[in-house]
């Protein structure tokens, strides 16, 4: 027979009034509890996206194409395409031809010294098509003195710490030596036209960018020779999904490329998401499992208080049954109504930490997390699975920790508790 | 500092053995029973350095990828001072290094300029060969820094030699683990050093021939170098001219004569 569940929703409701402080104070803690798990994780994703995001997108790209024996040696020999090199332009046009795509870019690697007056210092030279680049590198917009290199001409594009390591600003002349491709010693005059200041240390001090063509030049290798195609994409989890796609498309004309996104050459950021992860699992035990001891003391003074109550209904003619249903009907309502403050706290909360992220940079500065320059605000991402899981657990806690006052106000025996 | 990112930065220091130049003549005496296994690695070591040198090198290259010819010209003076200047290919053509104590500068004539080698690319390969610029500046004596034990005496590939065992002693800062030194008896000229690391895997051989005499002393006038991890790959050196006992000066060895490319 199906009874409307309304009058028991009424029911549990009503016995909620009856001590309306002491179901505000349990209703207030199970909310705060659903606002701290789904804002914490929010948090955390935010973190994480953040880190993941900056980490990719400041210099790697989110998805690169090289030769396949390029990594992790990155030997200048190992070329798309071997010796023969590839049709570069044609290789960049299929890579930013992937829907998820914003745009690709060349690049070509190469190491040396960079020298100026008395100053040497080592450095790794990244050659780049500016123009390209600017649509794949988050660095290039870290630009604090002067203009990016242009064209194919011997300008270098320098990080801030190794402008002043050299004593050096736009304008002036340096020389850079590297190891040719055919044994030689590649040397030639080259101008800085810019400095950047990414923050990232190991970048300021040691990365040098020059166009392409010009590192070709200086390292002897024909123009048709690149070491990689980075391509940016805007939401990288995304990636994967391109990967397999361009590996695809790719190995028609292409077939000696080899495509990887993020996830395969910066691994250690997929473990920090999944570190993330496996945290917002243990916050939300540890919430909700201290959430069920309050309740289930609330629960216990209240069916205790009504012990009474309960053996004249039992004397009336209910059974143990109807009575446990009472009082598990109330936690329901009690669940619900937690639920109900808890959204209307934490949503409004997300929603504004979400579109404006308060800055914290007077607790501390920028900082790195495995390799990705973290801002120093509280980013938010909305975490959609852990709002209805968070749910679900105050539910779960608020019906688990009624379950024991439940059984015992079903046992009551009419007799013992009118005699008390 | 060729091989600035070379990747492969083996050390070592027998490259001042053939680059840098020959010194103190062997005795030609014969060896006596006396003598001590320190006595003949360091007789041998001091053979391999040198006083003062003026000489021409073919250094040929062979990687996996590129194979050269370089033509050196090289002076020298004690341990301290090394002028090295390459004569071809016409590519690198006037391109010079100098060692002066610890420091290496390097001429690139394309841009007229002198470039101090940091102290931390000390290890990476000289122009591309399979020598390390710290080979260039290493000044302590095998025996400084390395205890040494007969391991082999008696005859190999049909000539007499011994076998010595060269392991570092507890405070020496070097990067070998050991070195296995074969020398022969008759001549006390050097025939074969294999390298090995602290894992106790081969990383490098040294093997000397074509001895013969350079302003009369006896020297090994071929060097080949081969690195173990590198099928294939060698640096073989030979000098075209070699004389000793020269008056060199410091002053020879100046960041001037480094720019200067005719003295």
């Amino acid at each position: 027979m199906n009874r409307p569940a309304a009058p028991w929703l009424r029911l549990g409701w009503r016995n909620l009034g009856r001590n309306s402080r002491r179901t505000v104070l349990t209703a207030g803690g199970l909310a705060l509890g659903y606002c701290s798990v789904v804002v914490m994780t929010g948090l955390g994703r935010g973190m994480v996206a953040e880190m993941i995001g900056n980490g990719t997108g400041v210099l790697s790209g989110q998805l690169q194409v090289h030769s396949r024996d390029y990594l992790p040696e990155r030997s200048v020999h190992e070329t798309i395409g071997g010796r023969d090199g590839a049709d570069v332009e044609g290789l960049v046009e299929a890579v930013a031809a992937d829907p998820a795509v914003i745009a690709a870019a060349p690049r070509v690697y190469g190491g040396g010294l960079v020298s100026g007056g008395d100053q040497t210092v080592a450095a790794g030279l990244i050659g780049i098509d500016p123009k390209r680049e600017a649509n794949v590198s988050l660095i290039m917009r870290t630009g604090e003195a002067g203009r990016h290199p242009s064209g194919e001409a011997n300008e270098l594009w320098i990080g801030q710490e190794m402008a002043r390591q050299l004593s050096v600003e736009p304008g002036d002349e340096l020389v850079v030596v590297a190891p040719a491709a055919d044994g030689s010693l590649g040397n030639d005059l080259f101008t800085v036209v810019g400095v950047f200041r990414s923050g990232l240390a190991e970048i300021d001090g040691t990365i040098a960018f020059l166009p392409y063509q010009s590192l070709q030049r200086l390292i002897a290798l024909s123009s048709d020779r690149v070491h990689e195609i980075a391509a940016r994409i805007e939401d990288a989890w995304e990636a994967p999904a391109a990967q397999s796609r361009l590996v695809a498309s790719l190995s028609v004309s292409f077939g000696g490329a080899k495509v990887e996104d993020w996830t395969a050459f910066q691994p250690e950021m997929v473990q920090y998401a999944r570190l993330f992860e496996s945290f917002e699992w243990v916050l939300l035990v540890i919430v909700f499992v201290l959430a069920v001891f309050g309740v289930a003391n609330t629960m216990l003074m209240a069916t205790f208080e009504r012990r009474r109550e309960f053996a004249v209904l039992r004397a009336l003619g209910a059974t143990p049954g109807v009575v446990l249903k009472s009082v598990l009907w109330e936690s329901v309502v009690l669940g619900a109504a937690s639920l109900a403050l808890g959204a209307a706290v934490t949503l409004p909360l997300l929603v504004w930490w979400h579109e404006a992220p308060p800055d914290v940079s007077w607790l501390y500065g920028d900082f790195t997390m495995a390799g990705g320059l973290v801002r120093p605000v509280l980013r938010v991402e909305y975490p959609f699975g852990m709002m209805v899981f968070a749910a679900f657990a105050l539910f779960v806690t608020a019906i688990g920790a009624a379950l024991l006052p439940a059984v015992r106000a079903g046992r009551v025996r009419p007799a013992d508790a009118l005699q008390d | 500092m060729g091989g600035i990112l070379s990747l492969n930065s083996r050390a070592g220091r027998l490259l001042c053995a053939a680059l840098v130049a020959f010194g103190t003549v062997a005795s030609s005496a014969p060896v006596r029973g006396q003598q001590t296994a320190i006595e003949i690695v360091d007789r041998v070591d001091r053979l391999l350095r040198g006083e003062s040198s003026r000489s021409r090198v073919t250094m040929d290259i062979v990687t996996e990828h590129w194979s050269r010819t370089l033509e050196l010209r090289i002076r020298s003076l004690g341990t301290e001072y090394a002028l090295i200047r390459i004569l071809a290919p016409r590519k690198d053509a006037g391109a010079a290094t100098l060692k002066a104590g610890d420091e290496i500068w390097n001429y690139l004539p394309r841009v007229d300029r002198t470039i101090k080698l940091p102290t931390s690319l000390m290890g990476t390969s000289w122009m591309g060969s399979h020598f390390t610029n710290d080979d260039l500046v290493k000044e302590h004596s095998l025996i400084e820094d390395y205890d040494v034990s007969i391991a082999f005496e008696g005859i190999r590939n049909g000539v007499e030699i011994w076998e010595f065992t060269l392991t570092p002693k507890p405070e020496a800062a070097v990067i070998w683990d050991q070195i296995n030194y074969e020398v022969r008896k008759g001549d006390l000229m050097p025939v074969r050093a294999r390298f090995f690391d602290e894992r106790g895997d081969p990383v490098r051989s040294v093997e000397w021939s074509e001895y013969s005499s350079a302003s009369g002393r006896l020297v090994p006038m071929k060097m080949v170098i081969v690195p173990a991890d590198e099928p294939g790959e060698s640096t073989t050196i030979v000098y075209d001219e070699l004389e000793f006992d020269l008056d060199f000066l410091p002053e020879d060895f100046s960041l001037r004569a480094l720019r200067t490319p005719n003295p």
